[in-house]
C-alpha cells in the first residue's frame, strides 16, 4: 500500500503531477491516495520531503538468487520453419549474455527441425537444447510448457526470452506461472541494469499510450516476451561452433489432454503480418472488396503483406487475422501505409510503433495525419493507382 | 454446464491519452468499461449455456466500482456475479492476480469451464488467462476463434495462429481465453436489465477465499513496475504538396529504401 505520512506531507502535489494514473489527489493540504494506483513508486521518487513509501511489499526474496545463471532464447518453430523472431531474440540475446559475461542459450521444440541446430548457432548461442519428437510435431501447450519448464528447473537461467507471437504468448505465461517467475509482456526493448545486473524490460501498456519499465528484483528466471521485428538478429557466422544437447523426454511430458486434430495454414493471404516489414492497411475508405483489391495490388507492389482496419474486417473485405489495432494485432514494420483510415485510437494503437507512417486520406484533418511522417491529402482511387503504376514502373 | 467468465473493467481506450508535458494519464472523463474482449468470452458462455443447459457466473477482481461490469454481464444473460475486492490486492501483477482469481473460482465451487478475454486493453498482457489455468491445475487454449461442437463433455474448436488456425479438441474441465472473431456480443434485453438491478452482487475478500497475504498484491508479485514514461515522439509529420501526381513522386522518393 502507498502510505502517506501525515507529518511530513506538505500538499505540494509534486507527486500529483508524477503519478501516471491519476491516482493522488491533495485534499486539505494532504495527499491522499485513490483506487487507480498500482504502487509503480514513481511518485515515492519525486516527494521531495520524503513522506511517501510503499508499505506491505515484503517479498520473499528467493534464497539462491545467485546460482541461477545464462540467457535463454525460447526459438519457436512451427511447420518446418523457424520464426523470425528467434534470429531476432539470439541477436538481443547476445548482447545480454556478453553483458553478464554468461552462455547464450536456445531451446528448440519440434518435430523434423533439420539443421535448424546449426542455424541457431550461426546466429549467436553457444548452446542448443533440442526436443525433437513426433509427437511434438504439433503445438500444445501442455507439451511445449512440459519441455521448457523441465529445462528451466534443470538448468536454472538467469533469463529466458521468447516472441511475443500466438506461441509465444500463450504457452510461456504457463511456463512463467507454474516457476512463479516474473513475466513481462511484448516488449520493446531489454538492458542489464549497471549496478545489480538485473534485467530491464520495457513495454508499451494501455494500448501503447504509456511505456512502462519493468524489473524483477527478487525471482529467477526473469522472464520477457519479446515483440517481433523490433530486435535485431546477428548476421550469420557459420564458422561459429556451440553445443548441441539433445534433451531427454521423458513420456509424462509428451501427453496433452488438448488434441490439435488439424493445423491449418492460411494459403492465399500471408496472415503473418507481425512478421512483415512493410505492411499497407486499408480502411472503410476503400468502400467495397472491389475497392479493398488496390490494397492488395499495392502490398504486392512493395512485397508487404496487407492489413486493415476493424471496419474494413467488419465489412467483410479481409478477415480478422488482418486486422491491426487494439482488439487486433499490434504490429512494428519498417514501413505501415495506412489507406483510406481515420486514425482511431484504437487502430493507432496497433501501429504505431512503425517506423516509418504513410497515411493517404481525402480528409486533411483525418487523426491518422498526427501519426504519419508523409502524408497524402487526395482521393484514394486516384492516389493508389498512380501510387502503384510508379512503384512497379521504378522497380523495372 | 457450469461456466466461470471473468471479466476486468478497464478504462475506455479512447479517453487514455499520456500528457506528455504533465507526465500522466488524462484521467478527466474517462469511462469505464467491460474489457472488449470479456464481452465475447460472455457471450460464448451464454450461448453454451442456452444451448447445454446450466449457469453463468461472472467474477472480476477489482476495486468496488467493478459491480458495474458484472451487473452489464448479468443484462447480457449472466446468473451470478462475484467481486473480489481488497486494498491489498493494490498493485497485483499477473501473476498475484491469478493466483486471487483461483482462490476466489475455488470459493465459487464446481464448474466445467472457464472463458477469458484474449488479453485486457490497459495491462495488455493477455497472461492472466494462461496463469489462472495453472493455478487451477486445468489445461488452457488462448485465442479461440470458432466452436465448432460444443456438447456436455467436451468441446472442437479453431484456435487463431499467426500463419492460419488450429483445430483443437477438449474434454472439460478446461479455460479458453477468446478474440473477437468468435461471435457477436448480444445487446441487453429490457428483462435482463430489470434483472441486473435487482441482482445482487457477492462480494468477496482476501481474507474470506483464504488468501495468502504473501501472494497478494504487490507482495505476491514477482514484476514490478519501476518507471512509467510517454512513448517516443515520432518525427515532424510532412503533409506533401503540388498536384497528385508530384505528391506521388515525392512520396516514392522518400521510400526509396523500401523499394
Ligand atoms: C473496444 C473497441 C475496440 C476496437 N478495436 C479496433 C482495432 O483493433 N482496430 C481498428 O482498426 N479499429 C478498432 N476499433 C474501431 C475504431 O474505433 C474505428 O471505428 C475504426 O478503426 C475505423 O476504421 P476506419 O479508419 O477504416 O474507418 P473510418 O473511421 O470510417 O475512416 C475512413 C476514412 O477513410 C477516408 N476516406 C473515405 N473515402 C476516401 C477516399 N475515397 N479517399 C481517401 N480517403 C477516404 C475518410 O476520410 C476516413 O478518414 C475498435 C473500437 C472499439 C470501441
Ligand atoms: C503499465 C503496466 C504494465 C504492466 N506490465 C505487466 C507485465 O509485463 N507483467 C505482469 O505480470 N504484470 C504487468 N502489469 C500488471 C497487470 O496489468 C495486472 O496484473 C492486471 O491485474 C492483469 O493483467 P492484464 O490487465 O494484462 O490482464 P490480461 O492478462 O491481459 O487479461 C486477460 C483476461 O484475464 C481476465 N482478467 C484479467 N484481469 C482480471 C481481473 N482483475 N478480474 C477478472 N478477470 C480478469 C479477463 O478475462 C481478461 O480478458 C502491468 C501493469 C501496469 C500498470
Amino acid at each position: 500500500m502507498l502510505i502517506v505520512d501525515k507529518d511530513l506531507c506538505v500538499g505540494c502535489e509534486v507527486c500529483v503531477d508524477n503519478c501516471a494514473f491519476g491516482a493522488i489527489t491533495v485534499i486539505d493540504g494532504l495527499a491522499v491516495v485513490g483506487d487507480a494506483c498500482t504502487l509503480c513508486g514513481a511518485c515515492v521518487d519525486s516527494c521531495e520531503v520524503e513522506a511517501l513509501h510503499i508499505e506491505g511489499g515484503e517479498k520473499s526474496v528467493q534464497a539462491d538468487l545467485d546460482s541461477w545463471s545464462g540467457v535463454w532464447v525460447y526459438c519457436e518453430f512451427r511447420a518446418g520453419l523457424l520464426a523470425p523472431v528467434s534470429l531476432e531474440l539470439l541477436g538481443i540475446g547476445r548482447k545480454l549474455a556478453d553483458a553478464r559475461g554468461v552462455k547464450l542459450s536456445a531451446v528448440l521444440i519440434g518435430s523434423d527441425t533439420g539443421e535448424s541446430a546449426a542455424k541457431l548457432i550461426a546466429h549467436g548461442a553457444d548452446i542448443v537444447y533440442r526436443a525433437d519428437n513426433a509427437a511434438l510435431k504439433y503445438f500444445t501447450d501442455e507439451t511445449y510448457g512440459a519441455v521448457l519448464t523441465k529445462l528451466i528447473q534443470e538448468h536454472k537461467p538467469e533469463v529466458v526470452l521468447a516472441g511475443a507471437t500466438a506461441i509465444g504468448r500463450s504457452f510461456i505465461p504457463g511456463v512463467a506461472n507454474t516457476l512463479g517467475a516474473g513475466l513481462t509482456a511484448d516488449c520493446t526493448q531489454l538492458d542489464i541494469r549497471a549496478d545489480d545486473g538485473a534485467l530491464l524490460q520495457t513495454r508499451p501498456a494501455f494500448g501503447g499510450n504509456i511505456m512502462a519499465t519493468i524489473v524483477c528484483p527478487h525471482s529467477r528466471p526473469q522472464m520477457s516476451t519479446v515483440r517481433p521485428n523490433v530486435m535485431k538478429a546477428l548476421d550469420t557466422d557459420a564458422s561459429r561452433s556451440g553445443e548441441l544437447i539433445d534433451v531427454d523426454l521423458e513420456p509424462a511430458m509428451l501427453q496433452a489432454k488438448v488434441q490439435v486434430l488439424e493445423s491449418v495454414i492460411s494459403e492465399h493471404d500471408d496472415v503473418n503480418i507481425q512478421e512483415s516489414d512493410i505492411l499497407v492497411g486499408g480502411g472503410r475508405g476503400l468502400e467495397s472488396e472491389k475497392g479493398f483489391d488496390l490494397i492488395r495490388e499495392l502490398a504486392k507492389s512493395l512485397n508487404g503483406s496487407v492489413a486493415a482496419s476493424r471496419a474494413a474486417v467488419d465489412s467483410k473485405w479481409i478477415g480478422y487475422p488482418h486486422q491491426v489495432g487494439q482488439t487486433g494485432k499490434t504490429v512494428a514494420p519498417k514501413l505501415y501505409i495506412a489507406c483510406g483510415i481515420s486514425g482511431a485510437i484504437q487502430h493507432v494503437a496497433g501501429m504505431q510503433s512503425a517506423e516509418t507512417i504513410v497515411a493517404i486520406n481525402r480528409d486533411a484533418e483525418a487523426p491518422i495525419f498526427n501519426v504519419a511522417d508523409f502524408g497524402i491529402v487526395g482521393d484514394l482511387f486516384e492516389v493508389l493507382p498512380k501510387l502503384i503504376s510508379t512503384i512497379e514502373g521504378r522497380q523495372k | 454446464m457450469k461456466i466461470i467468465v471473468c471479466i476486468k473493467q478497464v478504462p475506455d481506450a479512447k479517453d487514455v491519452r499520456l500528457d506528455p508535458e504533465t507526465n500522466t494519464l488524462a484521467r478527466e472523463g474517462v469511462q469505464s468499461i467491460m474489457n472488449p474482449y470479456d464481452q465475447h468470452a460472455l457471450e460464448e458462455a451464454v450461448r453454451l449455456k442456452e444451448q447445454l443447459g446450466g449457469e453463468v457466473t461472472v467474477l472480476s477482481m477489482g476495486p468496488p466500482q467493478a459491480e458495474e461490469v458484472l451487473r452489464q454481464a448479468i443484462s447480457c444473460g449472466a446468473d451470478r456475479g462475484v467481486l473480489i475486492s481488497d486494498r491489498a490486492f493494490a498493485g497485483a501483477d499477473t501473476w498475484a492476480t491469478s493466483y486471487t482469481l483461483a482462490k476466489a473460482v475455488n470459493k465459487i465451487g464446481d464448474f466445467d469451464l472457464i472463458l477469458c478475454g484474449k488479453q485486457a486493453i490497459d495491462g495488455d498482457t493477455a497472461q492472466v488467462g494462461p496463469g489462472l489455468a495453472i493455478q487451477l491445475e486445468i489445461p488452457f487454449i488462448t485465442c479461440i476463434q470458432k466452436v465448432r461442437e460444443a456438447d456436455e463433455k467436451h468441446l472442437v474448436m479453431e484456435r487463431m495462429m499467426d500463419d492460419g488456425y488450429d483445430v483443437v479438441s477438449v474434454q472439460y474441465p478446461v479455460l479458453l481465453t477468446v478474440v473477437k472473431d468468435l461471435n457477436e456480443p448480444r445487446v441487453p434485453s429490457l428483462k435482463g436489465k430489470m434483472k441486473s438491478k435487482k441482482a445482487k452482487i457477492e462480494m468477496l475478500t482476501a481474507a474470506d477465499v483464504g488468501a495468502d497475504a504473501a501472494c497478494i498484491g504487490l507482495a505476491g508479485s514477482p514484476t514490478q513496475v519501476v518507471d512509467v514514461f510517454p512513448p517516443p515522439p515520432r518525427g515532424e509529420r510532412a503533409i506533401l504538396t503540388g498536384n497528385i501526381d508530384e505528391q506521388v513522386e515525392q512520396l516514392v522518393a522518400k521510400l526509396a529504401t523500401y523499394l
